[in-house]
């Protein structure tokens, strides 16, 4: 089966699984300790360091409102690329790489719905069934594009 | 020593050059400051008669003041050697002793040769010693001592202070050497006269136990062989005791209660894991180190991997995959690391409770096995000590036996376990005496006999 991949990068965030394909991914890097900024919406951790490029993290958990428990241990952010555009998720563990061929489309579940539109496809392999999710529209919704009416940020709606 | 050659210019004998008297010193300066008067005129001649007569003023002050104090201190040091050798039947007075010195001399000397014989005499001797200790103790500190103790005027040691006084270098006489002592009584390089008392075996205090040899001789005799009898029995059966351990070094173990014992141990082990818990906790940390190390070189391992997977490159991938592996690798090192340093902190803290439980077990047994948390000592310590006693007693018995044989009683005593050998020398020779007497046994008799039979614990000696 072509899946359109060559392989994905998945982890786990909370009960739910989540895989980004390698297409999309420019890189994994260590979100030990991310820049703050002031003034932005809680889903935006802070800023990292990629590549000589400063790239915006998003706490993917708290977006997506998934109660994942809270480690004091090491975090990673996922760095997602389009064309010049760059932002991270952050993630609790190293991903894991999967290869396209262990990997297969699988039907959509329940928990697909409740995605709505961020829901893209399903992909599993013998262990897991892996969410794929459309990213940057959740980038997009954060952060709009110059010109479009986006999701207000918290300053936004206080003002 | 400044002492001694005070002593010896004040007692110089006769045809030695001795001091020229100050009359003679005076008289001479006078007749300089008139030839220097009769030579010079105006102010030189007052000068010069001045500089000669202070010249010769200082020159009779620096020869002849002491004269009179050095003679008293030599006349009181040689009272005190006197009193400290415990007097003597034949001493006489010294031929340059003055009829007050005399007076004292036969005084202190009857009094020192009576505490021999005589209790009370031997108490009075005992007061005349600390009252020149206190003396002496005083003069050394240089201060006067019929200023600083007003009992001292009162006794036979008023004339002996008024000599001393003004003198601070009175040597301790009881520390005197043999040459040093002939010095002060002159008798030069002869050796010591046959009147003068012989110094005590012991050193200090021969008058009390002297006096029990003569009067309470066979009595004191009978009751320190009992005691020697005693000891050897309490020595035999701590000789037997199995358990006879080396102290291990540092503070007596055996003045410590078998609970401090205990506690000494638990402080040790706990001292000893406190110092592996520094180092685990150290290792801790390297291991948290290379954890995040491991986890760098996972991310690494990881682009490098993403990379070869949307190159499509094989080599690429060929290096991706090398890296995961070394990533793997260091992973699992890693991984062993903390479960290794889990461990041992888990046993470490399963090793301290285990040492504390045992301690209060044994402080437990120990309580009840003992009844009280005295200090008992160890065997190895009492077989010392009674070893020691055992020594003592019998020195003390030889003193016994030497001193019975210098009043005329050296008949030995057959039945005695120390055999006291008469001196062919009738009087002042007790020294010689113990010198002739058999060395004391470095054993016991029940070692002896334990060496002499063998290999055969617990035989015992019937001849």
């Amino acid at each position: 089966m072509n899946l359109g991949t060559r392989g994905a990068l998945t982890f786990r965030l909370g009960d739910y699984s989540f895989a980004v394909r390698v297409e999309e991914a420019g890189g994994i890097l260590d979100a030990e300790r991310l820049a703050q900024l002031p003034g932005v919406c809680d889903p935006v951790a802070g800023v990292a360091a990629f590549r000589g490029e400063m790239v915006p993290v998003v706490d993917l958990a708290c977006y997506l409102g998934i109660e994942a428990p809270v480690s004091q241990g090491p975090r990673y952010a996922l760095v997602l690329t389009r064309g010049p555009d760059r932002f991270a998720l952050l993630i609790p563990e190293i991903p894991k790489l999967i290869a396209g061929r262990d990997l297969r489309e699988a039907p959509p579940t329940d928990t697909d719905s409740e995605l709505g539109d961020l829901f893209e496809s399903t992909l599993e392999n013998d262990q897991d069934q892996f969410h794929c999710l459309n990213y940057w529209r959740i980038f997009e919704t954060i952060i709009p594009p110059a010109g479009s009416a986006g999701r207000q940020t918290p300053m936004e709606r206080g003002n | 020593m400044a002492a001694g050659k005070d002593y010896r210019e004040d007692d110089a004998p006769p045809g030695q050059s001795s001091p020229p008297p100050v009359v003679l010193v005076t008289f001479a300066a006078a007749v300089c400051a008139g030839i220097a008067g009769s030579l010079a005129s105006g102010v030189m001649a007052w000068i010069a008669v001045g500089a000669v007569a202070m010249g010769g003023a200082y020159f009779a002050s620096r020869t002849a003041a002491p004269r009179k104090m050095v003679a008293e201190l030599g006349r009181a040091r040689r009272l005190l050697l006197l009193v400290e050798r415990g007097g003597s039947s034949e001493a006489k007075v010294p031929p340059d002793f003055p009829e007050d010195w005399a007076q004292v001399y036969e005084k202190v000397n009857r009094l020192a040769f009576e505490a021999k014989t005589n209790p009370s005499a031997g108490a009075q001797i005992e007061q005349l010693k600390k009252q020149v200790e206190l003396a002496a103790s005083l003069v050394r500190d240089g201060k006067d001592p019929l200023v600083e103790a007003p009992e001292l005027r009162a006794g036979p040691l008023l004339p002996l202070l008024e000599g001393v006084k003004g003198s601070s270098s009175l040597p301790v006489v009881s520390h005197m050497s043999l040459g040093e002592e002939e010095e002060l009584i002159g008798a030069g390089g002869d050796g010591l006269p046959p009147d003068w008392p012989k110094p005590s075996t012991e050193g200090t205090a021969p008058a009390v136990g002297t006096a029990a040899g003569t009067e309470a001789g066979p009595e004191v005799k009978k009751g320190l062989r009992a005691l020697i009898r005693e000891i050897e029995s309490l020595r035999t059966t701590l000789a037997g005791s199995p358990n006879d351990q080396a102290p291990s070094g540092g503070e007596d173990p055996a003045l410590r209660t078998p609970a401090q014992l205990v506690d000494a141990v638990v402080l040790t082990a706990a001292d000893g894991i406190e110092d592996l818990a520094a180092g685990l906790m150290r290792a801790n940390e390297l291991a948290s180190v290379a954890e995040r190390v491991t986890n760098r070189a996972t991310l690494l391992a990881l682009n490098a991997a993403l990379e070869a997977t949307r190159s499509g490159s094989e080599a690429f991938a060929a290096i991706a995959e090398e890296t995961r592996r070394l990533a793997e690798f260091a992973r699992e090192a890693t991984d062993t690391i903390s479960r290794l340093s889990s461990e041992i902190e888990y046993k470490v803290g399963e090793t301290i409770t285990a040492i504390h439980a045992t301690s209060n077990d044994a402080k437990t047994a120990l309580a009840e096995m003992s009844g009280s948390s005295a200090p008992v000592p160890s065997n190895r310590s009492a077989r010392v000590q009674v070893v020691r006693l055992l020594d003592r007693s019998r020195e003390l018995l030889k003193s016994l036996g030497s001193s019975e044989a210098m009043v005329g009683d050296s008949e030995p005593d057959s039945a005695d376990p120390i055999s006291i050998r008469s001196s062919p020398k009738p009087r002042n020779s007790a020294q010689d005496n113990v010198e002739n007497a058999p060395e004391p046994a470095e054993k016991s008799p029940v070692e002896g006999v334990l060496l002499i039979e063998g290999l055969k614990p617990g035989a015992h000696f019937e001849s």
